[in-house]
């Protein structure tokens, strides 16, 4: 997995290419939490994750609790159909804010 | 009827996760499942992989894990043995739909794929039991 990140004005891009499972989870969660508290939206590219296990939505679901408590907005694109069957089934697409695509992430700002 | 069957024996490192879903895909895949469901099934196993890694041998990566993986008349056998600490009945608990908490959700897939699953204490160590039948189309 890798992880890079840009700025698009008030918004701060996270892209993230490969599997995100219990190996690597850990890696994507101090990155977000590190990258949260220095912008006012934190947008989530995950078109190029190839898998995603529960490890991996824990963590979403961490930094979007946290990005509540520091009320910050934190929004995903990008979603692949294999990435959107794992979080209809862990029953969580409806508590993030989801788009399609990085404008309109950006636009949350 | 002759079917197939894989064994792996991996140490509890995260490492191997990637390798046993590779090799488990094709498999589905072969038995005759769609992409969805195979990615489905994957998934749910390696959950329950995870699981182990996690719990039973709290994250050190030196514990022994056997899994093996049989195609049975109507579908796919999942069986894993580990020597680590046993699971909790009491703790083994799926998350509640709607909730915001990040915890029970590798439980919640595997019960939801899986048609039954059972964990079972062993002499031999923790026995973890997972089926899932291939539907045929009528």
């Amino acid at each position: 997995m890798t992880i890079s990140m840009r700025d698009v004005g008030l918004a701060k891009i996270v892209e993230v290419d490969g599997d995100v499972d219990l190996g690597t989870s850990g890696t994507l969660r101090r990155t977000l939490f590190a990258a949260l508290p220095q912008t006012s939206v934190l947008a989530l590219n995950l078109a190029a994750i190839r898998y995603i296990d529960s490890s991996g939505i824990a963590t979403l679901i961490e930094v979007l609790n946290d990005s509540r408590r520091l009320n910050k907005q934190f929004v995903l694109f990008g979603l692949s159909t294999a990435v959107e069957e794992v979080f209809r089934l862990t029953h969580v697409l409806r508590i993030f804010r989801i788009v399609q695509t990085e404008q309109e992430a950006v636009g949350a700002a | 009827m002759t079917t197939f069957q894989v064994k792996f024996t991996m140490a509890s490192d995260t490492r191997y996760l990637p390798v046993v879903r590779g090799a488990v895909g094709a498999l589905t895949a072969a038995i005759g499942w769609d992409e969805a469901e195979c990615r489905a099934i994957v998934l749910a196993l390696d959950e329950a992989l995870a699981n182990i890694i996690r719990h039973a041998y709290h994250g050190r990566s030196d514990g022994l894990i056997e899994l093996e993986c049989r195609e049975s008349a109507d579908g796919l056998e999942i069986s894993t043995l580990d020597t680590g600490e046993p699971p909790d009945p009491s703790r083994i608990c799926a998350r509640e739909v709607g909730s915001d908490k990040p915890g029970g959700l590798g439980t919640l897939i595997i019960r939801d794929v899986m048609d039954s699953v059972s964990y079972h204490r062993t002499e031999s160590g923790n026995r973890f039991l997972a089926v899932k039948r291939l539907r045929k189309e009528p």
